[in-house]
């Protein structure tokens, strides 16, 4: 009941925040589309006033892209280097903006500030910032050492057959998500101690982020799980709902983007839900 | 006396593999080679001892003096063999990681030693550390119609990286593994000036030039084995040792490969008069449908459009991840797949490979050319086979993958390779497959040949194509067709079918296409429609819709001009259709010889758009997006992608902070 009843509060918190997560949603275009727009602009232009669009309207056509020749060369050139940029930003912002949806959703947090949001961010960024980089260091590490390093194991022993092949990496993928739902806790409550308490020092907060977890686990890896499982569930829905649909009119591709961003600001939805839950979860623990 | 003796004798060495028929109800060749062998396989030190019992006959009118051998497995003794040269492999440094064939007697119908007589030569590349082909000066010529028997005892070590042969484990795959005459090509034959030995070195990318062969093979090796061969089982017995001996025998097919593997599960399926076997990986066991129904395919759809597939039998394997270096050969009545555990349903891949691999026995075993040097007839038509069967069953546009985020057909996936590639011009396709330039061969060979060939069914027409095939297989099964003869095929039978309509032949199409290295790019640079006066309006040219301008004084006539322009050097005739703003759709034929051509049109009406070949039949256009051309260009997909893009990269970016 405790779990529910996290996520119930933080439900109606998570939606007290819809400015923060406007914010960062905004933000994810704009930076996206610096990337995507001259794309779509040289890609444009590259097919003129051609009428070999039709060839696209059932998806991807790959002779298409190879018949614009040394433009598509650009083009895959120009992606490549937006993409990697967009990855680094989409990275610092998103850690950035983090610490501001981390504050905004604590239950001393009053009304909706923006100002108060960037000042949180800011405020928290070079914490968040190591957190973030420790526990990515620690996933990496787990996942070479419950994944890499078994199935390299297992497929330079002497005629593996396929099936033992594959039942090997059902088991050490299944082992390594069952982990990084820890390590995600650790990571949620060390960032959300980091906000409560106004102190800086990453390594004290990783530490109680440990302290944390293991002090709770049984409720804090069920709330975790329950709510990954859901955001592994809505992930789902969206690959299934959004690449099969292939609009002809102008009018449809918009509500197909329209569509998109929606899903994308439910999707941000859930991952604040997550980390109020985290966080009511800490507050409750304290009281 | 003495010779009635040794024809005797001959008789009854020879007896088991004489012209007695057990697989096929009639000889399909001349039977001009055969080979009775007796191998055994040691699992452990992973050579294969063999008594070979072989014979050539002089067919031609030439005293022949010698006689050339390959000796394939030679090319893995070595890093500086021309195979590991080509290929950048190396063998490995320790002795089990070798490949490598020894000769430990060899005599001949007389008796006569014939080590003394032995040579290596490499005439591909004066390569003397490569020793893939054997030369014996016979001590007694060979006269016309006389044959030539060879008794040898010889032993093979197979390599340790499977490179189409070799082991990996408890894993056998075992071609090119006995000694193996090369053709005698009597002056004449594939248009050659003078007679001789065709006998390559072990290529990277070539290794299939035999004749028609009779095959008796009696395979030993430990019973837990399961065994797959090019070979029909007559005959398996426990030996009481632990050991079985397997005997095959194959009629009339161009080499004899098996494969032996423990881990084997053995699935049978029939078509018609072919009993089919799959061997394949027990957890691959959700694909044997797959697998049965891609060469059930082939085997409807080239029997339909080309010619019978003679033979009773058919092996295909589908080799274990640790054989994968064997996946996806040929060996007529034996072919691998390539596949893997969990392939999705909308990958078509092991279909693709299995209609490929399958395909060879009509493009290279029933229809023998040479695939050292004329590659594009053998893996280059087959492509184009391979491409219409695979598109036929599993999608026109889908025929590689069929997912509802992408699909993919087969001759696509063929014209990316041609027009994607920036050495499309390097070479020509009369290469010998060695000589490609930049690593041009595969896309040369195989998938240029198959845009060429599909871009003669667009002009020709497809019934016109299946015809020319038939024709081919009528005119050449089992025998040595050289890449003119199947030209001769081609013009025979359009103008049989055509007429003149392209000409007195199409020698033309292939000088430029097969033997050039031009490109072809028809462009549509633009189109005006210009308001004139009445008078103008009557001096109407190049129109083909033209009516009377009835009332046209009360409407704004205009004069459209169309500009087209060919940008490449391949000259094609070529359709144009323009569209007009009253709904009227005029088809113009463009022969293509000259380097640009404007049709113009007086009338009510103005065009729209214009597109040169507007069905794509013309698949060796490497532009399509230059082929048409309208004032009012459809952005919708354009920004439908992109939003798409956007989306994407934005999910991505939400994942990247946890």
């Amino acid at each position: 009941m405790k779990i529910f009843s996290a996520i119930k509060l933080s439900a109606f918190r998570s939606l007290k925040t819809w400015k923060g997560v406007l914010i960062v949603w905004l933000l994810s275009l704009i930076l996206v589309s610096m990337v995507a727009l001259p794309i779509k602009g040289v890609f444009k232009s590259g097919l003129g006033n051609s009428m070999i669009t039709e060839q696209l309207k059932q998806g991807i056509n790959l002779e298409v892209f190879t018949d614009l020749g040394t433009t598509f060369k650009g083009l895959v050139s120009f992606f490549k280097t937006g993409l990697f940029m967009a990855i680094v930003i989409g990275f610092l912002l998103n850690v950035f903006l983090t610490g501001g949806l981390f504050s905004a959703i604590k239950s001393s947090a009053g009304k909706f500030s923006v100002a108060e949001f960037f000042s949180a961010s800011a405020k928290n960024f070079w914490s968040f910032l190591v957190i973030l980089l420790i526990i990515s260091a620690i996933i990496l590490f787990l996942g070479i050492l419950i994944i890499v390093i078994p199935l390299v194991v297992v497929g330079q022993a002497d005629g593996p057959t396929e099936g033992i092949m594959m039942k090997t990496a059902l088991i050490t993928f299944s082992v390594f998500f069952l982990l990084l739902v820890v390590m995600l806790l650790v990571a949620d409550y060390a960032r959300a101690w980091q906000v409560l308490n106004d102190k800086s020092g990453y390594f004290r907060a990783i530490g109680f982020g440990f302290k944390q977890t293991f002090r709770t686990f049984f409720f804090s890896y069920s709330l975790m799980l329950i709510l990954l499982l859901f955001q592994l569930l809505y992930g789902w829905l969206v690959l299934s709902i959004l690449p099969g649909i292939t609009p002809v009119s102008g009018i449809g591709v918009f509500l197909l983007f329209l569509l998109s961003q929606l899903m994308l600001i439910i999707k941000i939805m859930l991952k604040v839900l997550r980390y109020g839950s985290v966080t009511t979860m800490m507050e409750q623990k304290r009281q | 006396m003495k010779n009635l003796l040794f024809v005797l004798i001959c008789y009854l060495v020879f007896l088991p593999y004489s012209p007695a028929q057990i697989v096929l109800k009639e000889p399909l060749s001349s039977r001009q080679t055969g080979y009775n062998i007796e191998a055994s396989l040691d699992p452990v030190a992973k050579k294969i001892k063999g008594d070979m019992k072989a014979f050539w006959v002089n067919r031609s009118i030439d005293i022949v003096q010698n006689v050339e051998l390959h000796l394939y497995l030679n090319a893995f003794s070595n890093a500086n063999t021309t195979f590991n040269k080509e290929s950048g492999e190396k063998p490995g440094n320790k002795d089990s990681e070798f490949g490598w064939i020894n000769i430990k007697y060899i005599t001949d119908n007389n008796g006569i030693d014939l080590i003394p007589f032995m040579q290596y030569i490499s005439t591909d590349d004066n390569n003397i550390a490569d020793k893939s082909v054997l030369n014996i000066n016979l001590p007694n010529a060979a006269r016309p119609g006389d044959t030539v028997y060879l008794n040898i005892k010889f032993e093979s070590k197979l390599p340790s990286r499977i490179i189409r042969t070799g082991y990996s484990g408890d894993y056998f795959f075992v071609a090119q593994w006995f000694p193996k005459f090369g053709v005698y090509e009597p002056a004449g034959m594939r248009y050659s000036t003078k007679g001789g030995w065709n006998c390559h070195q072990f290529h990277r990318n070539s290794e299939f030039y035999s004749n028609h062969s009779v095959y008796d093979v009696k395979i030993t090796l430990p019973k837990e084995y399961v065994v797959g061969s090019g070979g029909m089982l007559i005959n398996e017995k426990d030996n009481g040792d632990g050991n079985k001996s397997s005997t095959y025998r194959a009629e009339d097919i161009v080499d004899f490969a098996w494969t032996a593997w423990p881990g084997y599960a053995v699935y049978k399926d029939q078509w018609k008069h072919v009993k089919i076997t799959l061997l394949s990986p027990p957890e691959r066991k959700n694909q044997v449908i797959r697998q049965f129904q891609a060469v059930k395919n082939a085997l409807e759809y080239l029997e339909a459009n080309v010619g019978p597939y003679p033979w009773p039998y058919l092996t295909f394997a589908d080799p274990p991840a640790k054989g994968g270096g064997s996946g996806g050969m040929e060996y007529t009545t034996l072919f691998t797949s390539e596949s893997f555990y969990g392939v999705p349903g909308y990958l078509h891949l092991p279909e693709m490979v299995t209609i490929h691999e399958f395909g060879h026995a009509y493009f290279m075993g029933i229809l023998a050319s040479n695939e050292f040097e004329e590659p594009w007839l053998d893996e280059g038509v087959n492509t184009f086979w391979e491409g219409r069967i695979v598109d036929h069953y599993y999608g026109i546009n889908s025929g590689l993958i069929d997912n509802e985020l992408f699909k993919l057909s087969d001759k696509s996936m063929s014209r990316l390779s041609y027009v994607g590639s920036e050495s499309r011009q390097a070479s020509s396709n009369s290469e010998f497959s060695w000589n490609y330039p930049h690593g041009t061969y595969g896309m040369m060979s195989y998938n240029k040949t198959a845009v060429i060939l599909n871009t003669l069914m667009g002009i020709v027409g497809e019934a016109t194509m299946n015809e020319i095939f038939h024709e081919y297989y009528k005119r050449w099964a089992f025998k040595h067709p050289s890449g003119r003869d199947f030209i001769n095929v081609v013009n025979d039978v359009v103008v049989r079918l055509h007429g003149y309509k392209f000409g007195p032949d199409m020698n033309w199409f292939f000088d430029q296409t097969i033997y050039g290295t031009g490109i072809c790019d028809y462009k549509v640079s633009g189109f005006f429609n210009g308001k004139v006066v009445l008078p103008e309006a009557v001096m109407v040219r190049n129109d083909s819709l033209q009516k009377p301008l009835s009332g046209s004084d009360s409407v704004s006539v205009y004069k459209s001009v169309v500009e087209l322009e060919r940008a490449g050097e391949v000259i094609l005739p070529v359709e144009v259709l323009i569209h007009f703003s009253n709904g009227d759709n005029v088809n113009e034929l463009w022969d293509g010889k000259s380097r640009f051509k404007d049709f113009s049109y007086t009338g009510n009406r103005k065009i729209q758009w214009v597109k040169i070949d507007p069905e794509y039949k013309i698949k060796m256009d490497v532009n399509y997006i230059n082929n048409s051309l309208t004032d009012e260009p459809d952005r919708v997909p354009v920004r439908r992608l992109t939003n798409k893009l956007i989306s994407f990269m934005q999910f991505f970016i939400t994942f990247l902070s946890l």
